[in-house]
């Protein structure tokens, strides 16, 4: 498992415990191992990123907001394909977010299929 | 300097009113009894006359003030001019008589005057009572409107984690062998998402760090100045005076002025439900001084029913509530604007009844999320 999780585990970042509840759920019905995080400071703590393969971000979130993890992944050179998941998320945003490098920028409530096919996509990459 | 300010409750007007009708013309033929008697063995008679129809008129209104004329002028010719019909005998006591007549009809004209333009201005303070008892209903609904926002995307966070959860049980049913295990996994999680859908919707909640808030230079004295006129309404419906001791020193502070009137609101609502059941004094006090470690601090203190004992400590947490249809939400939301805005917000029993809420601002706060 250990292994299998180094190559192609998905963290997943949100404040909401039913939403982290929901995305561990569909990974694991699809056979993918994920990690869940409370906030965006719990997952730089956890030195998991680096083990990550691909990211799901809220966005607003209390302390650290999802597209100030990305950037602070930027800068430390820690490119994680990542899928932003957000309420209220406006064009603004989701062009910054992009531009960022986010792989792609989802309104709740979400298609689990189109989820799941960004997720793999980002898996390949 | 602190400026105080009293609304007092209002008068049970119409049983007043029949009861003074009575004495107040009983005033007038009273006030020129002893007229007749002071002015009987003295030769000033006319001025004592005019004291009866100023007090009459004064008191009474135009009615008795006329009624005091004629009794006057009765007394006045009668007793004073002598008993000679027609009276003009000398020219001199009957232009005195004439000039008494004169100035007393015009003293009851200018009370008459005057009582009209009190109640004309009585008038127009109940007009504007009533458009302030308006504006606050809309000012409730507005405010209710504004929650709406918040509602609907505190519920959206549920539904989504249901529609995923709905999913993923279809996933695990949908193979070849399901697994009815981890399907009854995510079916339990979807109880939890629709409870917790629900239990927002029905409660009302809001988050208000999710919000947007509008944030500027604000004057806490003059919100609190607003609030207490849009609350003037409710306060007289309920017997309740309100006094304001607001110290002129107060700095202004960074913070959201619509989320702060609903602070106080709030605070000022609930002052107002403690008292309106109960008896003896019911006085509201909001008070606003300058506090320690650049900061300023707003008390509100009722002498209604105090604070819940035993459970003083749980009237901050969400959903707890004495009121048969309360939210439960009110203080909650109160305090976490109030921390929101790097403030404080505790409560305390008021001496010698009653609860105080009292909070603390930054005058300089930081605008934050």
């Amino acid at each position: 498992m250990a292994t299998q999780a180094k190559a192609k585990l998905v963290a997943i970042v949100d404040d909401d415990e039913l939403m982290r509840g929901a995305l561990q759920g569909l990974l694991k019905a699809v056979g993918l191992p994920s990690r869940a995080f409370a906030s965006a400071e719990e997952f730089l703590k956890s030195g998991q990123q680096h083990q990550t393969a691909c990211l799901i971000a809220d966005i607003r979130m209390p302390g650290m907001s999802g597209l100030e993890l990305q950037a602070q992944l930027n800068a430390e050179h820690c490119r994680i394909p990542t899928i932003f998941i957000t309420a209220h998320g406006d064009t603004k945003m989701r062009l910054q977010a992009l531009r960022a490098g986010a792989v792609e920028f989802m309104a709740k409530p979400f298609d689990d299929e189109v989820l799941l096919e960004n997720v793999r996509a980002a898996l390949d990459s | 300097m602190a400026g105080e300010e009293a609304v007092g409750p209002p008068r049970n007007r119409s049983r007043m009113k029949a009861l003074s009708k009575v004495r107040r013309y009983g005033l007038a033929m009273i006030s020129c009894g002893i007229a007749l008697a002071a002015a009987w063995p003295i030769d000033a008679p006319a001025s004592c006359f005019l004291l009866a129809v100023t007090l009459s008129s004064l008191f009474g209104g135009l009615g008795p003030g006329l009624l005091s004329v004629g009794l006057s002028a009765i007394g006045f010719g009668y007793f004073f001019l002598g008993r000679t019909v027609p009276p003009a005998v000398e020219p001199a006591v009957f232009l005195r008589f004439a000039v008494f007549l004169i100035a007393s009809s015009l003293i009851t004209g200018v009370m008459e005057i005057k009582r009209r333009v009190e109640q004309s201005r009585n008038r127009a303070e109940e007009a504007l009572r009533q458009a302030q008892s308006d504006l606050a209903h809309v000012s409730r609904v507005t405010t209710m409107g504004e929650l709406t926002a918040s509602l609907a995307h505190e519920v959206n966070q549920p539904i989504a984690a249901a529609v995923t959860d709905a999913n993923t049980c279809l996933r695990w049913l949908n193979r070849d062998h399901p697994d009815v295990e981890e399907a009854r996994a995510a079916a339990l999680r979807i109880v939890k998402d629709a409870t917790r859908a629900a239990e927002i919707i029905s409660r009302t909640r809001l988050l208000f760090k999710k919000g947007t808030p509008q944030w500027e230079l604000v004057d806490i004295n003059e919100i609190i100045r607003e609030m207490v006129a849009l609350m003037r309404s409710e306060v007289t419906r309920h017997s309740i005076s309100v006094r304001t001791e607001l110290a002129e020193d107060v700095p202004q502070l960074t913070g959201d002025r619509v989320q702060l009137q609903q602070v106080l609101m709030n605070l000022m609502i609930n002052a107002i439900d403690a008292m309106k059941d109960g008896d003896g004094t019911r006085e509201l006090a909001v008070k606003s001084q300058r506090a320690e470690n650049e900061q300023l601090m707003v008390s509100i203190s009722d002498t209604g029913v105090g604070l819940p004992p035993q459970q003083a400590d749980q009237i901050f947490n969400a959903f707890f509530t004495t009121k048969p249809h309360g939210t439960g939400m009110g203080l909650r939301i109160s305090r976490s604007i109030i921390e929101s805005h790097g403030g404080r917000l505790w409560a305390a029993d008021n001496s010698p009844r009653g609860a105080s809420f009292h909070l603390t601002l930054p005058v300089e706060a930081e605008a934050h999320e």
